[in-house]
């Protein structure tokens, strides 16, 4: 199901594209060195370390400093950065890469295979979201040369798997700045050293970062043709889309304004609005519920609410018809992987009232609320779709007999209450589904990561069946048979329901048209920027 | 009465005091109007005013119905201005008169810790207080009120140090009254007028400083607050406007009426003004 106005979006952006490439051979053909991007975000993590948080509100920033092993090109398929080839045993136990000689860290140190075990054994397999999933089975990195590093499997890791979830969970980190110290309260966390084509500045908490062009960067050829790269966190989104419009800003990613300025920027001749350049970056808009909870340990009462959502109203008319409906944790936009079905949860409110009563949750009187006490919303501050999704949520359960009372809180007050001191009831999220399910999808589901983890299962859901069908299809060296163990793990998904996948969408970016090289691959916002470039005003 | 005949001889006082009372009916009369709750979806979000009979003020961007939202939020409104001033009055009166009626280290010490809350701009220390207690309607309320109890303590403590050595009271200390009886019933009286005055300020700061907080989003969202929806509005500013302009408008005539209340009482209490 396409909606209307983002069908015009996309065909906006298609024919802005051919617009641009005949041009691209003229002046455009040239890059210039030099000036300043300008880029808005709405929160901040204050975490800049991309081996230890996987998420792109780190990417956005600290993937211009730091470096992943590998990164996904213009057509989406694996491409070497820090790592130049590799080549994988046929059993799946064994990963070799071979690594860029004559890099160098932002301090002046060689970077080499130790920094890639490093980074991969303490920082990626031990403490990453997301990465304590897929390096369950990572029993090694050796180092048989500088060059060198070779990943040690005890169960089979498919290549395509690895290469796909290497963009987001294989950033390297100095071992040099790292080694023997808490690497969760290193000073380099906030003030990173990296390899890439930015080198850290200065960091504001709640103002600004600031990264200038790293002259001795391994790419060479002019590259990169930014001087600098400011970030400026404003989280008023009035301001931003005013920021924007003067100039001040050359760039919004991830949805970053609201969805009335965006429709209106969307007409204006001096922006590029779409959603090209996220395709990699698909998320769901979820709801996720606490099992701790007694009530919501009843998977009638989580059927009943995710019923009680009138999900196409939700989307024609509070996200201007820029999303569609979620049909299960993997999106469509996942090709490999997707499956076509109907919304798992239409729109039935007789069906879930009918559910609250069989679960025994009946009302006390008519227009009773059937549950003792609320329950308590912590609605992400990712942006509005996911603030926007808490009052609807708020306002739909009141109609079957559900008190729900939200409690706003800043991005780290959010992340602590949800996913490290399990103090919700239900809670509103982004999920981002990123090439690969086993990558930062089925961690959502899978029981064993760290309390603390963000975006990982942290409701206290439990199904070894779910875990066995995750671990099967994560190991599984044959595409045809991992698809079907996916189809699997979609099904008890939406059976179990801990996770409600209610809504999916692309980020929408907004920016000035002279940002040049810009989207150019699936998950431009969290690549590395050294190729972009400003024309002059 | 004399002092009503005063206060209906202001202008401001009367506008002020009819455009109070119709605030107050708004607030009695919601539930009647508007039995719904009014956080709950009433449409389809971004109706404008008058597009749909049903809503003669429209929907904002969160499908709620804004003339219910701007009744009920005048209930918010009305009881944070009241608790919130009632709770810094209250404090301000107390730590006043007992620094002006003491005078001497009691005043010294009283009057530095309130300096040191003054030093502090009001905004500032309601944030600190939101973030470390959380937003609930209650917490803010006394938050509001006790970042605000500052102004109406020094008032206080002025005038009691101009009233302490006057001749009835050093007559009533005379007679053998005791401090309490004597700060309560002989000086309070006469110093309260101008902080009558003042608490109609404090209520219209306190309404302020609710929408204030409510429109970067650290206010209570589970009631409904005008500026809950002026904060709500904010993402629509650009195109509909109205979602915010008609709470906004709300809050204008609230803080006015205040305001206005304020200068008729001050006209009728204040001695010299008086003509008769």
């Amino acid at each position: 199901m396409e909606l209307g106005r983002r069908q015009a979006l996309s065909g906006a952006g298609g024919a802005m594209l051919g617009g641009l490439l005949p041009g691209l051979a003229l002046g455009q053909g040239t890059p210039q060195r030099g000036g300043t991007l300008t880029v808005q975000l709405t929160s901040e993590q204050r975490v800049l370390n991309p081996a230890i948080q996987a998420s792109t509100g780190v990417y956005v920033m600290a993937s211009k400093i730091v470096e992943p092993l590998v990164d996904l090109d213009a057509a989406g398929e694996p491409t070497g950065v820090l790592a130049e080839r590799w080549e994988s045993a046929p059993d799946g136990l064994t990963h070799t890469f071979h690594l860029r000689r004559g890099v160098t860290w932002h301090d002046g140190k060689p970077f080499t295979s130790k920094d890639v075990q490093f980074s991969a054994m303490e920082c990626w397999k031990k403490i990453l979201n997301y990465g304590t999933t897929l390096y369950l089975f990572l029993e090694a990195v050796e180092t048989p040369d500088d060059t060198t590093a070779v990943f040690k499997f005890s169960k089979p890791m498919p290549q395509g798997l690895l290469l796909r979830a290497l963009p987001d969970l294989g950033h390297v980190i100095p071992a040099h700045v790292y080694a023997g110290t808490d690497i969760r309260t290193n000073p380099a966390n906030t003030a990173p050293i990296g390899t890439g084509p930015f080198k850290f500045v200065e960091y504001q908490r709640g103002q600004y970062l600031i990264a200038e062009r790293n002259p001795n960067y391994w790419r060479g050829n002019g590259l990169p043709y930014l001087d600098r790269i400011v970030w400026r966190f404003i989280a008023d989104r009035a301001a931003a889309a005013a920021a924007i419009e003067s100039g001040q800003v050359q760039f919004s990613p991830y949805s970053g304004l609201s969805l009335s300025d965006i429709a209106r920027l969307s007409k204006d001749g001096r922006f590029n609005v779409g959603t090209k350049g996220n395709e990699g970056n698909t998320a769901h808009t979820v709801c996720e519920f606490n099992l701790r909870r007694k009530e919501l340990s009843d998977v009638r009462v989580r059927r009943a609410i995710a019923h009680a959502l009138d999900l196409d109203f939700f989307i024609e008319n509070f996200l201007f018809g820029y999303a569609k409906l979620g049909t299960g944790p993997i999106p469509s936009s996942s090709a490999p992987f997707y499956v076509p079905r109907p919304a798992p949860y239409p729109f039935d409110k007789a069906r879930a009232e009918a559910l609250l009563d069989e679960a025994g949750y009946k009302r006390p009187s008519r227009n009773g609320m059937r549950f003792a006490q609320p329950l308590k919303l912590l609605p992400a501050p990712w942006g509005e779709y996911t603030l926007n999704f808490a009052t609807f949520i708020q306002q739909s359960l009141r109609e079957i007999g559900v008190r729900v009372e939200i409690e706003a809180r800043d991005a780290p007050g959010f992340l602590t209450g949800v996913y490290r001191n399990h103090d919700f009831d239900l809670t509103t999220g982004w999920h981002q589904y990123r090439n690969d399910p086993a990558v930062s999808t089925t961690v959502w589901f899978r029981t064993g990561s760290p309390v603390g983890a963000p975006w990982t299962n942290q409701y206290g859901y439990d199904n070894p069946e779910m875990d066995r069908v995750i671990d099967a299809a994560a190991t599984e060296l044959d595409p045809a048979r991992r698809k079907a163990l996916y189809q699997d793990f979609v099904k008890i998904a939406i059976e179990d329901v801990p996770v409600h996948t209610a809504v999916e969408h692309a980020f929408i970016s907004v920016y000035s048209k002279r940002l040049m090289n810009s989207h150019t691959n699936p998950r431009w916002s969290s690549s590395s920027w050294a190729d972009a470039w400003l024309a002059p005003t | 009465m004399r002092a009503l005949r005063a206060y209906l001889r202001s202008p401001a006082g009367v506008i002020g005091a009819v455009l109070l009372v119709a605030v107050i009916a708004a607030a009695l009369s919601a539930d009647a109007l508007f039995p719904r709750d009014p956080l709950a979806l009433a449409g389809r979000p971004l109706q404008w005013p008058g597009a749909n009979p049903r809503l003669p003020l429209g929907t904002d961007n969160l499908g709620r119905d804004i003339a219910a939202f701007l009744f009920h939020g005048a209930r918010v409104s009305l009881l944070i201005g009241l608790v919130a001033s009632v709770v810094a009055v209250g404090i301000g009166v107390m730590v006043g008169a007992i620094a002006g009626f003491y005078g001497g280290w009691v005043d010294d010490l009283l009057m530095r810790i309130t300096e040191a809350f003054q030093t502090v701009p009001n905004f500032i220390l309601l944030l600190v207080l939101v973030a470390v207690f959380g937003s609930e309607l209650s917490v803010i309320t006394i938050a509001i009120g006790l970042v605000g109890w500052t102004a109406p303590c020094r008032l206080v403590r002025a005038e009691f140090l101009s009233l302490r050595n006057r001749e009835f009271v050093l007559a009533a200390r005379g007679l053998g009254m005791r401090d309490l009886p004597l700060i309560l019933g002989e000086v309070l009286p006469n110093a309260l007028p101008p902080v009558i005055v003042y608490a109609s300020v404090v209520m219209a700061i306190a309404i302020l400083l609710e929408s204030a907080l409510a429109f970067l989003g650290l206010s209570d969202p589970n009631i409904a607050s005008w500026g809950n929806m002026i904060g709500a509005g904010r993402a629509v500013l650009r195109t509909e406007w109205y979602v915010s302009a008609i709470p906004g408008g709300a809050i204008l005539v609230t803080v006015l009426a205040f305001s206005l209340v304020g200068q008729g009482l001050n006209d009728a209490l204040n001695p010299r003004m008086q003509v008769l």
